[in-house]
């Protein structure tokens, strides 16, 4: 046992003082300073020096370390070689692993708060890197830094989701024209990972998600109607229907796929109305459908079937 | 009360700005702008209200406001955005701090959500929680109102940096909903009652704490965090006229509190390994005063639990590696000693799964897992056998390759196979025929193929298709398959500094088939949505850094149909179907099945006297076209002739549209 302990410490030491050494050698020799950067780079290091990056103030920011080179590595070979894109720098191009573009930015990042769960995100698992949404010199105004806007950044790669989110249902998240984005992507979902590995949603569950923003569906009611406390995606889409209330199905079709004897066994064809021949091919299903009866199909407080 | 603190918090908040301002080496930045719109509206009044769904466009003209301004200096920081003034969709926001320190921000918006404007009812009292009248068949003198709701958010958040590595966080928000919304109940609670289409008031007020804090230093992360929310109406019950039996009230939404007490964390272990744990209790309670009208004690309490512990490792350059166990219970502990309302639903989900991903020669990434979940499920107090609901177990693999060999190519494809067997615990529910699709056995593939070219620098280009196929292999009658296929493509090419093209293309169609059973015989509908758009844009720098040019124009054509067959037993006069004569399979198949057409086309130009100052105008067309077998021939009043009645309120009625708008702007940025 103390032998084995022993050859731990001694690996431990020699792991130690060759991060020592390594520090050591490092020195100032192979950086070149923020200041040569300059002046090759003058619009990269002036946005760079505006920016959060560029604050002092922060501990642990780039301003109070290496500047450039805190993200790009030593520099000095790359002067002497006479610059030039990826001579002797560190840059975020698809020729670095997407391990190494990551490790720049989380040898900081990883302890801010929000990207705690990388290690569990999608984004990650599919090689996504950070610089894929993130420009430090070339991103529009705001925070984050991010390469575009959402949601068009994120239509970039997600076009099916844009497709959804064009059809005449969906949640306000492309309303910009005049006024402003009412929802984003992020409002629902994490792209630096939660604990919801497939869609990183920002909640534990569907539903605790949905009932952020629709509070007065959350109930427990007196009678509920079970599949809704479950999942609100067994009736409805997350980004855009072609039916309205953002539906999976029209109703009364919806109801039916549950739902038999009674009403809900007939057919309601182009012929066969809730009311009968007197109002066949005209208003026949009472416009909302099963809806103008049942009104509290989310739940009610005085009616198992939902009527009141 | 909050809206005090509310005050007092944003002057604490503001003492940054006049430090900022009292700072040498500060940098100001701002932007205030001021947008004219013109606006013609052709549509009734589904229509307005459609075109102007999320906006706030109803009048003739508008004029929008805008001002941004951000202060900066090395320790200070603070930006304004504000907009829309006195319209529904303004916006005030705040943030600002000390870098390092702490931030703040304060927020003010509102956002509308316009269903259909002059609605009708024969009763007066829309939009309060009481109805009164006798209803009568002269739609044209019913009382109109506007369905409509308008949401308004106000909140802030501090962040404590100074503390760091430790952290504390603390938010809260409120949000009012005022408007009406559709809703609707029968006179009686026979299937054959006329029903009531009802404007439901919306007075809607929720309050959301949140406070976070705990530690993050490599290789620690601790979290500890609590959720307050509490949802109040002002309105327990919308109470009827006294046509309808009793009891003449249609229950609201109930109050409802949320308290959740969460603790997060992750730890950095050897061979690039993390583990991560997540531990939540939540506590929901529902009030209603409402209930006593059935003499039902009733008071609703659930409970949620959850924990997941995830593992994921990077221990050689070439594999990644995740495994994970998740757990989550509901647990409903609502009473009623009067037995009336004394089934609840409880949950519990057990999942776990692992995934591995390698990194192979020729930059080829394989990746691919196991996920199994078992959801059983209990509504307690339930002992008919026909509602026991049943146990799942999925077994769900996958798997996913992506090349991204060359520098102009990056391709995918996705393989997912979902299993699904679900466990009947009665005799009866076992041999059912009705399955319903949410519980239901099911067999599930997914296929997805996704390429992405760069052949040159200033040209992108994207594809994308993807196949759902879902077969509910043992429902006889319900939903039986679910079949879609999308396919989605976009482009943008920059012509080197003279313009930037960029395109889209959808095109997806979704079948859905169910059968059922009237009077012994079956029949089934194929419920199909197909839906395919475009988008073509451009930016042209008619002059550089002068004079841009934008152009962008959109089209969406959804096509909606539902086939039936049915046995030709249910065509037979007197099997209860009230079938109109002459029906057979050849005639009865729906066409209009929410079908529309969106088209749009939009041009602006902007002008840029200096790099201060900048003009804009433009013209937008806008289209919807909408069509529907539902509300195609709308009457407000149906007369209970063979059939059921119906007094009817206009809602999502006549939603087809077309506007012109011309806009104009300047702006001055400093």
């Amino acid at each position: 046992m103390g032998k084995r302990l022993l050859i731990f410490l001694s690996v431990l030491f020699i792991f130690l003082l060759v991060s020592i050494a390594h520090n050591i050698v490092r020195g100032d020799s192979e950086y070149a300073g923020s200041e040569a950067c300059k002046d090759c780079h003058e619009a990269q290091y002036n946005k760079f020096i505006k920016s959060v990056h560029g604050k002092k103030a922060i501990p642990g920011n780039p301003a109070n370390r290496d500047g450039c080179e805190s993200c790009h590595g030593p520099g000095a070979q790359h002067v002497e070689k006479g610059g030039g894109r990826g001579v002797a720098i560190f840059v975020f191009s698809k020729k670095e692993s997407s391990t190494a573009r990551d490790s720049k930015c989380l040898a900081c990042h990883q302890d801010m708060r929000g990207v705690e769960n990388w290690n569990l995100s999608k984004h990650k698992s599919f090689l996504i890197t950070c610089d894929n949404c993130h420009s430090i010199h070339s991103s529009v105004p705001g925070k984050n830094f991010l390469k575009a806007e959402e949601p068009d950044l994120c239509f970039g790669c997600h076009r099916n989701i844009r497709a959804q989110f064009n059809k005449q249902s969906h949640h306000p998240i492309k309303e910009v024209f005049v006024g402003r984005q009412a929802l984003k992507c992020s409002s629902c979902h994490n792209p630096m990972g939660t604990f919801d590995i497939k869609a990183m949603i920002k909640a534990d569950s569907v539903n605790d998600l949905c009932y952020k923003c629709h509070a007065e569906k959350r109930g427990p009611y007196a009678f509920e109607h079970p599949p809704v406390p479950e999942n609100c995606l067994y009736c409805h889409e997350i980004h855009g229907s072609n039916h309205r209330k953002l539906l999976v199905r029209k109703v009364p079709l919806l109801c039916e796929s549950c739902h038999t004897g009674g009403h809900p066994s007939r057919p309601y064809t182009n012929l066969h109305s809730f009311s009968g021949t007197a109002t066949a091919q005209k208003n026949k299903f009472f416009g909302r459908g099963c809806l103008n009866c049942h009104g509290n199909i989310h739940g009610s407080s005085l009616d198992p079937a939902f009527i009141r | 009360m909050k809206a005090k603190i509310m005050i007092v918090a944003m002057m604490i908040c503001l003492v940054p700005l006049s430090n900022a301002l009292s700072q040498d080496n500060k940098t100001i930045e701002g932007e205030v702008g001021l947008t004219g719109v013109w606006i013609d509206v052709h549509g009734k009044e589904g229509g307005k209200a459609k075109f102007t769904e999320y906006r706030d466009l109803r009048e003739d003209g508008a004029v929008f406001g805008r001002a941004r301004l951000n202060l900066d200096t090395d320790k200070y920081f603070i930006n304004l955005n504000v907009g829309d003034f006195a319209y529904d969709t303004q916006y005030y926001m705040v943030d600002g701090g000390m870098w390092g320190k702490f931030k703040f921000d304060l927020f003010y918006d509102e956002i509308p959500h316009n269903i259909t404007f002059d609605a009708r009812t024969p009763f007066l009292g829309a939009g309060h929680d009481t109805l009164v009248g006798t209803p009568n068949p002269n739609f044209p003198l019913w009382n109109t109102f506007d369905y409509s709701i308008l949401r308004h958010q106000y909140g802030g958040g501090f962040k404590v940096d100074v503390i760091r590595p430790f952290f504390f966080d603390v938010s809260f928000e409120r949000e009012n909903r005022d408007g009406i919304k559709p809703t609707g109940a029968p006179q009686t609670f026979s299937s054959s009652s006329v029903a009531f289409e009802l404007p439901e008031p919306v007075e809607y007020v929720t309050n959301n704490l949140k406070v976070s804090a705990g530690y993050s230093k490599k290789p620690l992360f601790l979290s500890l965090n609590y959720i307050h929310s509490d949802f109040n109406n002002s309105n327990s019950a919308l109470f009827l006229p006294p046509n309808f039996v009793a009891p003449n009230a249609f229950s609201l939404p109930p109050d409802n509190t949320y308290d959740k007490g969460a603790f997060k964390g992750a730890v950095s272990l050897p061979f690039n390994s993390r583990f991560s744990t997540n531990m939540g209790f939540a506590r929901g309670r529902s009030e209603t005063s409402i209930v006593s009208l059935i003499g039902s004690g009733y008071t609703g309490k659930v409970d949620n639990i959850n924990y997941d512990f995830m593992l994921s490792s990077n221990p050689v350059r070439f594999l990644d590696l995740k495994a994970y166990y998740k757990y989550y219970k509901r647990f409903n502990k609502s009473d009623d000693p009067t037995g009336v309302a004394d089934i609840f639903l409880n949950y519990k989900i057990a999942t776990y799964g692992a995934e591995l991903g390698l990194r192979l020669p020729q930059n080829f990434y394989l990746s691919g897992g196991y996920k199994y979940v078992k959801t059983e499920r209990e509504k307690k107090g339930e002992d008919d056998p026909e509602e026991i609901l049943p146990f799942n177990m999925d077994n769900i693999f996958f798997v996913d390759l992506k090349w991204s060999g060359p520098d102009f190519l990056e391709a995918k494809v996705g393989y997912e196979i979902f299993d699904r067997d679900a466990h009947y615990r009665t005799a009866y529910s076992y041999g059912n025929p009705f399955k319903r699709f949410s519980y239901a056995e099911q067999n599930r593939n997914t296929v997805k193929a996704i390429l992405d070219i760069f052949p040159l620098e200033n040209l992108n280009l994207g594809l994308e298709y993807r196949y759902k196929n879902t077969d509910y292999s043992d429902t006889i009658f319900g939903l039986r398959r679910d079949k879609r296929h999308e396919f989605d493509i976009n482009a943008d090419y920059a012509i080197g500094k003279i313009a930037k093209v960029y395109g889209y293309g959808d095109y997806g169609w979704i079948r859905f088939n169910q059968w059922q059973i009237r009077s012994g015989l079956p029949w089934d509908g194929d419920q199909w949505d197909k839906t395919w758009g475009y988008g073509i844009g451009a930016e042209v720098y008619v002059i550089p850094k002068k004079l841009t040019l934008i152009f962008q124009h959109d089209y969406l054509k959804s096509n909606g149909s539902v086939d039936f067959a049915l046995n030709d037993g249910l065509f037979v006069v007197g099997n209860g179907l009230g079938a109109a004569s002459g029906a057979n399979n050849d005639n009865i198949d729906i066409s209009r099945w929410d079908d529309y057409t969106l088209y749009s086309f939009r041009i602006k130009a902007v002008y840029n006297f200096t790099k201060s100052l900048a003009a804009m105008i433009g013209y937008a067309y806008e289209r919807f076209r909408y069509s529907d077998a539902q509300l195609d021939g709308y009457q407000f009043f149906v007369p209970a002739g063979t059939g059921n009645g119906a007094f009817l309120t206009g809602a999502y009625k006549d939603q087809s549209y077309r506007a012109n708008l011309v806009f104009g702007g300047v702006s001055y940025k400093f």
